[in-house]
């Protein structure tokens, strides 16, 4: 018997336009029957285009998942968006390279995006274009974008604070002064 | 005399509870205008930590995610490594993950609720809520050896059993619980204190709700019967009978309704659990780990807790990220907040339940 997938078929079908081919889609259900519908967009700016279709089917933003894809080997950046219509999931991944290197807010569709892509700025340095306050976090704005990401050695990072190392470069810094 | 706007900082330490938020307050007079936030203050990278950290492992670290949803966190962790393993874990694990967690949720609502009569300056109530939720404390003590974090699921089940001495243990301690949440719920509905402080406060109207996306009692208590535990059931849910308890005055009072309320629903699904008992295992092996992406999401005593998960095939993952109630929420503080005076500041935030340590990872 073929097990069939809670979804909404028009929302599937709507999602199903903005892939490039039929392997950018699966469909997936857990144990307990709760469908997950995957799509992997053929561009980022398609994101804004299927924010808009998901808003018209009330669909709620849950979480949005920024990663480094470890397949391509480059470092490039992968965002995942999961939606909820119905107790559905709705996943929809965009991929940035450096012929599309940005991504469009959904925070003027979806309130709730705010945190979240203003978290991805931050910690993954993912670049958005258009979002309505695009402040910091939790990250103090002199920081660099995607510094957590960055190998930091420890003896730099504890700023020389147990060797002798510090009393050197204060005193260096009183006597320069002087 | 004049009004003048100002800014006012409010935190970053005690504002409601004991953890750091900075607020930001655009106040005429007493007024609230405005609202800006500032967080930041404990971020620990905790999703960083758990790409370093076997699957295994990272049921120990997410469950210290949080104190009050330390329970909801391993549970939907491990359903989010179960669903990309592409495992069923055994019927008698499926209750008891639904018995701790719901025990789970009793504490954390008291807790709350405790709170909101400290920061009223109801000092005796806030004292007898907290003794009434010793009663819970013990039953976590008494069954999973620990008061806060119970350390109970595992990938593919739980770790411990609940013994048929235990389970009788928790229907006797449910007898003694329930006519004193009843007790504090008619306190709660019709003490002048409370509902002079609290009724009308903090509106989060519906479509305000909807638009914010917020979760769990803050959307319940704005009539948005949002509840993961109907809406995409999992573990032992479906087969049990409990009520989605929504309230329609979208303001402080509210939400604690809804928060007492649902003791009432949870004392009912750990006496189910407890009948219903499947025998059987407690927990299958992991298997394979294949190449696989997957995501899962429950209701925390908060709200909507979701995780998303990429395996590559190797026991530690390249990407495990999760979503917290409170992440939802905060932004409902701009909402609620206006119109508010600075005194009512600390138990609008209380009524979101906030939680920074979480929200910050």
């Amino acid at each position: 018997m073929q097990e069939v997938i809670k979804g909404h078929p028009q929302l599937i079908d709507a999602l199903a336009r903005l892939c490039p081919n039929e392997n950018a889609i699966k469909h997936t259900a857990d144990h307990y029957g709760n469908g997950y519908h995957w799509f992997r967009l053929a561009t980022p700016h398609n994101i804004k285009e299927a924010a808009k279709t998901l808003k018209g089917f009330r669909a709620r933003l849950a979480m949005i998942s920024a990663y480094t894809n470890e397949e391509s080997g480059d470092g490039t950046k992968e965002l995942c968006y999961h939606f909820d219509v119905d107790g559905t999931i709705y996943n929809l991944t965009v991929g940035q390279n450096q012929e599309w290197p940005i991504v469009p807010s959904i925070t003027p569709e979806f309130a709730n995006a705010d945190w979240h892509e203003r978290e991805m700025m931050e910690l993954y340095s993912i670049k958005v274009t258009d979002h309505p306050d695009p402040k910091r976090l939790f990250l103090d704005e002199k920081l660099d974008a995607g510094l957590l990401a960055t190998a930091v050695p420890l003896s730099v990072m504890m700023n020389g604070a147990s060797s002798k190392d510090l009393w050197e470069r204060i005193l260096s810094e009183k006597e320069q002064k002087q | 005399m004049s009004i003048s706007t100002y800014t006012m900082p409010l935190g970053p330490v005690h504002v409601a509870l004991e953890e750091p938020v900075y607020f930001h307050l655009t106040v005429e007079g007493e007024d609230i205008k405005n609202v800006e936030l500032t967080s930041g203050h404990v971020h620990r990278g905790m999703e960083r930590m758990a790409m370093q950290r076997t699957l295994v492992k990272n049921v120990t670290l997410t469950e210290r995610v949080c104190s009050l949803c330390s329970n909801s966190h391993s549970f939907t962790y491990s359903m989010v490594v179960e669903n990309a393993l592409n495992l069923a874990i055994p019927e008698r694990a499926k209750y008891l993950r639904v018995m701790a967690e719901e025990i789970k949720r009793v504490a954390s609502h008291l807790f709350n609720t405790a709170i909101q009569a400290h920061i009223a300056g109801f000092k005796s109530l806030f004292m007898h809520v907290m003794e009434v939720r010793e009663v819970v404390q013990d039953i976590k003590e008494t069954v999973y050896g620990n008061r806060m974090n119970l350390a109970s699921n595992c990938i593919g089940g739980v770790k411990c059993d609940v013994t048929n001495e235990l389970l009788d243990y928790i229907m006797k301690q449910l007898e003694v619980l329930e006519p004193q949440t009843d007790e504090l719920y008619d306190i709660f509905q019709t003490n002048h204190i409370m509902l002079t402080r609290t009724k009308g406060l903090g509106l989060l109207p519906t479509e305000d709700a909807l638009a914010l996306g917020v979760v769990g009692p803050v959307a319940r208590g704005s009539g948005i019967a949002r509840d993961v535990r109907r809406d995409s059931p999992y573990a032992a849910y479906p087969d049990l009978e409990f009520d989605v308890i929504t309230e329609p005055g979208c303001c402080v009072h509210s939400r604690t309704m809804v928060r007492l309320r649902e003791i009432k629903e949870s004392i009912k699904l750990i006496r189910q659990c407890c009948d219903k008992m499947p025998e059987g295992p407690v927990c299958v092996h992991m298997g394979k780990i294949p190449v696989n992406e997957a995501f899962a999401h429950s209701e925390a005593p908060r709200g909507e807790v979701s995780y998303y998960i990429r395996t590559n095939g190797t026991d530690i993952p390249s990407r495990l990220k999760w979503r917290v109630p409170s992440y939802m929420n905060w932004k409902a503080l701009s909402v609620m907040m206006k119109g508010a005076q600075i005194a009512e500041v600390a138990l609008v935030l209380n009524s979101i339940d906030p939680c920074v340590s979480c929200t910050e990872r």
